[in-house]
């Protein structure tokens, strides 16, 4: 929570930018390139206009698990349905793997799997059956379907329940017989909308377990959330939505060391901590330090690699140090971060203005 | 306990009020109920198709031929137009075919000049309902006033029918639109309205394959409908199926209306979102088809108005089918009409519900 709030900056210097959403990722991982999103808008007009997706342009590399995060109605649904060609952006397009998303669905539909956020199990039908029905609409080969049934019905710890109803399963285990469904015909992109929403603890670690097994072969997996740590833990990187709009897209890491301040190091020190402030600014690393009477408070990029040296420079002044705690912002701090204070401004010109330039 | 009711009552309220189309619907319906059941059912039926010939051997048209055919022609109830169509026959032969071939509803025989004192014959097609009795009551009250005592000999070329195995055939038509309605098109709606569509319209399958698959079906459980109330109407109803020719006849017969009932209504439901319109559209559609089919009483009995709408209803001709073989025992030759306009009228929705299919969310 707003790490930077309450501390005043006695220095400030080497603030790194946050990263440009145009760009999304360096040119030099171009050709793994599997989805490229290319200016897509969406407005919806039944009674009111509404702008679901503003001008979102990204790409999403093979292989990676890549986490679209952002509040209810960011936006996150509407650019999967997009993608997933069950509607038609207002304008732009998109690639997904070789293919056109509007001119060339049908071989779109054909290379992913999709599972939806809201259930689309047949809940009269048995398990094996739901499985077996979409085998055939995703065109499974017939010797091949049964034992890929069974296979993936043992991924889901759903075996013993193969001839059960799936009306009669928890919602973990209809969760989790969705998102195999989506994976029969080892697509070549995963997209999961909210995969573990109304989930509890358990079932929500079971359903992530399942995403990285899926993740191993080579699939690219998309997943949208509004859970920051579900995406802290599972996402190669993460796209930032709100309001229609992409805020920003990194790693984790990175996003983390996006903001100001980064790590929150707390040193309290048996004395006066003012004579330590000299030698703490050689530290490019170091943000901001701040003196609280004895006690330091340092914000750092590094702040792992850095704590050790600052304890050999206060050893060497002779400074006893009676307390330490080390803090890293949560994507939920750079997330309220980026997207807290006066939105309704352009995204960027806030970004950089709260970036210190 | 009050404010809870009330608070049911303004919910319930407010919904109706929001749904335009269905508070239509429900004026629309007991309105349209007025004019059409009104209008098919009990008309004053005129202009029945009536043969008229004269005995062999066949030399001159007697003085009696001549009168009759003159008061037939004439013949009708006060301020209606004339009761029969009047058509000449060369010959008794030429007379029956037509008879058969459901051209004509009856013939009247008169006798020739060298046979006099012999009786007047009529045959009538007697697996209709209400014109047999029109048709006898008519030509004899013509006889009676053109006098000659002749003796009027009445044969129902069908025998004596009565009204269960006529309205058993179209029982089973509206048992394939019940099932239809019910099973197909609901199905189909709760699919939408469950979410369970927005599945499988990202898998590669086909739009035309959805449609077929879901005609392919509900054909199927419309016709076992039909074939059970076949069977009922065999065992209950008193129906005679004669050969197994024309058994096998009416299977093909059900199976063709059972494609295109379930045709239009898997294409009139790809189109709507909720339950409650589809089922104040599909009502409505029941009773249109149904009422215009002359399941209950003759399409002769019609406003010209309404007859339009049963040339493009496909259970007019599936009943038509059904009576000519199960009442009068009549093959391919009568029917073959009947089967191509359910074809036609099948390929036709098929394609509408293909083409009308929303493959996305919008």
């Amino acid at each position: 929570m707003g790490t930077n709030d309450g501390i005043s900056p006695e220095f400030s210097r080497g603030e790194k930018d946050v990263p440009d959403p145009s760009l999304g990722i360096p040119a030099d991982a171009a050709e793994d390139v599997i989805i490229s999103i290319d200016h897509i808008t969406k407005v919806f007009s039944n009674h009111q206009t509404v702008t679901a997706v503003s001008d979102v342009s990204f790409n999403v590399r093979r292989g990676e698990i890549f986490g679209l995060l952002g509040p209810n109605g960011a936006g996150k649904s509407t650019l999967i349905r997009i993608l997933t060609t069950l509607m038609k952006p207002t304008s732009g397009t998109a690639h997904v793997g070789s293919f056109r998303i509007i001119e060339d669905d049908e071989k779109v539909r054909g290379i992913i799997g999709v599972c939806p956020q809201n259930s689309t199990l047949d809940l009269e039908l048995t398990a094996y059956d739901n499985l077996d029905f979409y085998g055939r609409l995703l065109d499974v080969d017939e010797d091949l379907l049964d034992k890929r049934i069974w296979e993936l019905l043992g991924m889901a710890g759903l075996s013993d329940r193969a001839y059960a109803t799936a009306g009669t399963f928890s919602g973990g285990m209809r969760r989790k017989l969705e998102i195999v469904r989506a994976f029969l015909h080892h697509p070549l992109i995963l997209f999961l909308d909210e995969p573990t929403i109304g989930l509890d603890p358990d079932a929500r670690r079971e359903v992530w377990r399942q995403i990285s097994l899926l993740n191993t072969e080579q699939t690219t997996i998309i997943l949208t959330t509004h859970y920051m740590d579900e995406a802290e833990k599972l996402c190669d990187r993460i796209a930032f939505m709100d309001r229609g709009r992409l805020i920003t897209l990194d790693t984790p890491e990175n996003l983390k060391k996006a903001m100001p301040g980064g790590d929150l190091l707390e040193i309290g020190i048996d004395g006066p901590a003012g004579p330590a402030l000299p030698l703490l600014q050689r530290y490019t690393s170091i943000n901001r330090v701040e003196v609280k009477d004895s006690l330091l408070v340092i914000s750092s990029n590094q702040g792992n690699s850095v704590l050790p040296q600052i304890l050999n420079d206060l050893e060497s002044l002779s400074m006893r140090v009676t307390s330490i705690s080390i803090r890293s912002p949560s994507l939920e701090d750079v997330f309220i971060y980026l997207t807290g204070k006066g939105l309704e401004e352009s995204v960027p010109g806030e970004i950089r203005a709260k970036g210190g330039h | 306990m009050l404010r809870g009711a009330v608070a049911i009552f303004r919910r319930d309220f407010k919904k109706f009020l929001s749904t335009p189309f269905v508070l239509f619907m429900t004026l629309f319906f007991p309105l349209m109920y007025l004019i059409v059941f009104g209008n098919a059912i009990g008309g004053s039926i005129t202009g029945i198709p009536l043969g008229v010939v004269q005995e062999d051997p066949y030399v001159n048209t007697t003085q009696i031929f001549d009168s009759g055919v003159a008061a037939l022609q004439d013949f009708h109830q006060s301020d209606k137009p004339a009761q029969f169509r009047v058509i000449l026959f060369t010959s008794e032969e030429s007379a029956r075919r037509a008879l058969t071939g459901g051209e004509i509803m009856g013939y009247v025989v008169f006798p020739s000049d060298v046979s006099p004192g012999r009786d007047v014959r009529l045959y009538v097609d007697s697996s209709e309902y209400t014109i047999p009795a029109l048709i006898q009551s008519g030509v004899a009250a013509v006889l009676a006033r053109t006098g000659g005592g002749h003796r009027l000999y009445v044969d129902n070329i069908y025998g004596t029918i009565d009204y269960l195995p006529f309205f058993g055939v179209g029982v089973i038509v509206m048992a394939i639109f019940m099932t239809t309605m019910m099973g197909g098109g609901i199905a189909l709606i709760r699919d939408r309205e469950m979410g369970i569509i927005e599945g499988y319209l990202v898998t590669p399958v086909k739009r035309s394959s959805i449609i077929l698959g879901m005609i392919g079906s509900g054909t199927l459980r419309a016709f076992l409908a039909g074939f059970i109330i076949f069977i009922v109407d065999i065992l209950v109803a008193g129906v005679v199926i004669r050969t197994t020719g024309n058994f096998l006849l009416v299977l093909l017969v059900l199976f063709m209306t059972s494609i295109g009932v379930t045709s239009i209504v898997i294409a009139l439901s790809s189109r709507f979102t909720t339950q409650q319109e589809y089922a104040s559209s599909v009502a409505f559609l029941n009773l249109l088809l149904f009422m215009t089919s002359g399941a209950f009483y003759p399409i002769i009995g019609m406003p010209y108005w309404l007859r339009w709408i049963t040339v493009i209803n496909p259970e007019a001709y599936a009943i038509h089918a059904l009576r000519s073989i199960i009442l009068r025992g009549q093959g391919i030759g009568v029917i073959g009409g009947d089967l191509i306009a359910l074809a036609v009228f099948s390929a036709g929705a098929i394609i509408l519900g293909i083409v009308t299919y929303r493959r996305s969310l919008e």
